[in-house]
């Protein structure tokens, strides 16, 4: 299959909307589940940081020499992921799927990092912040949810 | 298609910014038109000679207090206006994709490169310091103190709206210096909304003027002797015969930008990937208009024999043309596109004519931008897709004439003294960059290449504010360049004092 192309506002666009998305989704867990509740609230509150440090970053870097619209082989529906609460949902459900939400986020930060070091100078290093970021993240909600098994 | 919401809803009517006011001309207005949606968006005066002296007299006016203001004080309103423009960012980034039609990317880009212009200017307290050496002779002292001369005129090109007034003004008045720009009447809207922010940021009336227009104002420029010095970016034809021949006739300083016809060598050692990757902004990038597009692709094979450069050659248009065939072409706006159109239609034409040139003498059309497919349904008026031809020689034209568009020739030639000896057959002097792994090669190429601007391993060799814009031949006429320290000399004097007491 042809490897697609995509820019880096398409990028940069992408990424302010998982922090929207992760923010308002961790918010919600935050009300509905309060057991997690602190950590839930910081994963928001980090999420809104992670937003600020891309976009500061793609903003401070970006000049007309990169080569920012050409970055090759990032299909970004790759990293789409289902994060609507359900009413009946249950707590160690919703983990899960803040689990899978933290696996898809990193990889995209993690590939999305790879496939523009030539090309767009630090944005890179962020991308990698925000990644080991999300993995961190991964690691706890993980140990939250075998502290229920 | 995530399309960004478009800033400017209205027709803007553009007026000019003399002495601190906003002053509409009595000129005829024509229209600025959005050339990915073909929709009016401003009209812009067509300013008179009359109105152009009143800002000249306006700039005189402030200068004396301007001059005498401390270049701590002037830096100031730089980083008051710095901050402005970082707070308005997205939307100045947004008018240039709406008046130009450049991508999102490429204006954020361009408001970057403009800001950071702002930024180096901002140190002028120390920039513009002068030096001295003491006892030159017994008991006498030296002095070099630098000062600003007065009124100076900034003639701004259509590709680059918002960045390229961006070179110069920040340096001129944070030296002392009083201004008249004239914006590109194609696109004048940055200009308009930059001199807004000057506004805010508090500079004193007469300090910073916008005169829009067209030749008349040039022309204007050109003979006002209160006007000491004009920079300008633009065509050669225009820079060498008519900017700097009448400076020369008057006394002013210029600096006078102008076109190019860049060269780009992909070497048997490159990291193809990443040099095919680099040359499609190089080439596309902006669509293709800028002074510091990639043009010509040669291809050389030093070292090889015929049948391995035949297949290196091979390998490398194919890979060229399969990556150009693929680059999203629509409104910039739209953050998936990867290209977008032309300044208008005329220009759009003319690159065609290029394309119909190139056939008739021979070149071999790969891929025929003609043939315009978009992303979303927009007028095609303007918009190419991108263009490559193989078995180009320097003697076509269009391997010899700057297209300015989205258009690649590819040249073969057997080693690397070939290929700088074709660079040199050009007039042109701009740019000129290479791809390799071999520090030998890269080095030689830097040494022998007769270009200003001269990139290893990259495809746009565009110098950060704090370096000037290069350029040699028939890319540049003057002697110090834009941005950075050869601005602060641009526009200061070096007086010279010698001094001794009884």
């Amino acid at each position: 299959m042809e490897e697609p192309n995509v820019t880096a506002s398409a990028i940069i666009g992408f990424a302010k909307k998982l922090e929207e998305d992760s923010l308002k989704f961790y918010k919600e867990l935050a009300e509905k589940y309060t057991q997690g509740k602190e950590t839930f609230l910081s994963f928001a509150k980090e999420s809104e940081k992670n937003k600020l440090l891309v976009i500061r970053t793609y903003q401070e870097t970006i000049t007309d020499a990169l080569e920012a619209c050409f970055i090759k082989g990032l299909n970004l529906n790759d990293y789409l992921t289902e994060i609507k609460l359900k009413e009946s949902m249950s707590y160690t459900d919703a983990l899960r799927m803040a689990i899978e939400l933290e696996e898809k986020a990193s990889k995209f930060y993690l590939d999305a990092a790879e496939l523009s070091e030539s090309l767009l100078a630090t944005i890179p290093t962020a991308f990698r912040k925000v990644a080991k970021r999300r993995e961190n993240r991964k690691l706890k909600l993980k140990s939250l949810l075998e502290s229920l098994m | 298609m995530v399309l960004l919401e478009e800033p400017i809803k209205e027709v803007l009517v553009i007026k000019n910014y003399i002495g601190g006011e906003w002053v509409e001309s009595e000129g005829e207005l024509r229209n600025v038109i959005n050339p990915a949606t073909c929709k009016v968006i401003a009209k812009v005066p067509i300013s008179t000679k009359e109105e152009l002296d009143a800002a000249v007299e306006a700039a005189k006016e402030a200068f004396p207090e301007w001059r005498r203001t401390p270049p701590l004080a002037r830096a100031r309103c730089l980083f008051r206006l710095k901050e402005l423009l970082e707070e308005h960012f997205e939307e100045l980034s947004r008018i240039q994709t709406m008046e130009h039609g450049k991508t999102i990317d490429e204006s954020r880009g361009e408001t970057r490169r403009g800001i950071e212009n702002v930024e180096v200017a901002t140190g002028i307290p120390s920039l513009m310091m002068g030096y001295n050496l003491e006892d030159i002779a017994v008991g006498i002292d030296e002095y070099v103190i630098r000062q600003p001369l007065g009124v100076f005129g900034i003639i701004g090109p259509f590709n680059f709206p918002f960045m390229v007034p961006l070179w110069f003004a920040p340096y001129a008045v944070a030296t002392g210096n009083c201004i008249i720009i004239k914006p590109s009447s194609e696109d004048p809207i940055s200009q308009f909304k930059l001199a807004q922010l000057v506004e805010e940021a508090g500079f004193p009336p007469g300090v910073w003027n916008v005169v829009n227009g067209d030749r008349i104002v040039v022309s204007a420029m050109l003979d006002h002797p209160d006007i000491v010095g004009i920079c300008f970016v633009g065509s050669t034809p225009v820079a060498k015969n008519v900017i700097y021949k009448r400076c020369g006739e008057t006394g002013k300083r210029v600096i006078a930008q102008a076109g190019a016809k860049n060269f780009i060598l992909v070497m048997p050692d490159a990291d193809l990937e990443r040099t095919i990757a680099s040359c499609m902004t190089s080439f596309y990038g902006n669509t293709g208009q800028r002074c510091l597009s990639g043009a010509n692709l040669v291809v050389v094979g030093e070292g090889l024999s015929e049948h391995e450069y035949s297949a290196f050659y091979d390998k490398v248009v194919n890979a060229f043309v399969e990556a150009a065939s693929r680059i999203r072409v629509g409104y910039g706006l739209d953050t998936t596109v990867q290209m977008g159109p032309l300044r208008d239609k005329s220009k759009k034409e003319r690159v065609v004519k290029f394309i119909e040139k190139g056939v008739e003498e021979g070149a071999k059309l790969r891929l025929d931008g003609r043939n315009v497919k978009l992303v979303g349904d927009w007028p095609h008026d303007c918009f190419l897709n991108p263009t490559v031809f193989e078995d180009v020689t320097p003697d076509m034209t269009i391997g010899r004439e700057e297209i300015f568009g989205p258009v690649a020739s590819i040249m073969r030639v057997r080693n690397l003294n070939e290929a700088i000896d074709m660079i040199h057959s050009n007039p042109y002097g701009n740019a000129a960059s290479i791809f390799t792994s071999s520090g030998k090669w890269a080095r030689k190429f830097q040494y022998e290449v007769q270009c200003g601007n001269i990139g290893i391993n990259i495809g746009i060799v565009a110098p950060m504010a704090f370096f000037p814009f290069s350029g040699m031949k028939d890319s540049f006429f003057g002697v110090l360049h834009g941005q950075g320290r050869e601005a602060i000399r641009f526009f200061t004097e070096s007086k010279v004092v010698i001094q001794r007491w009884f």
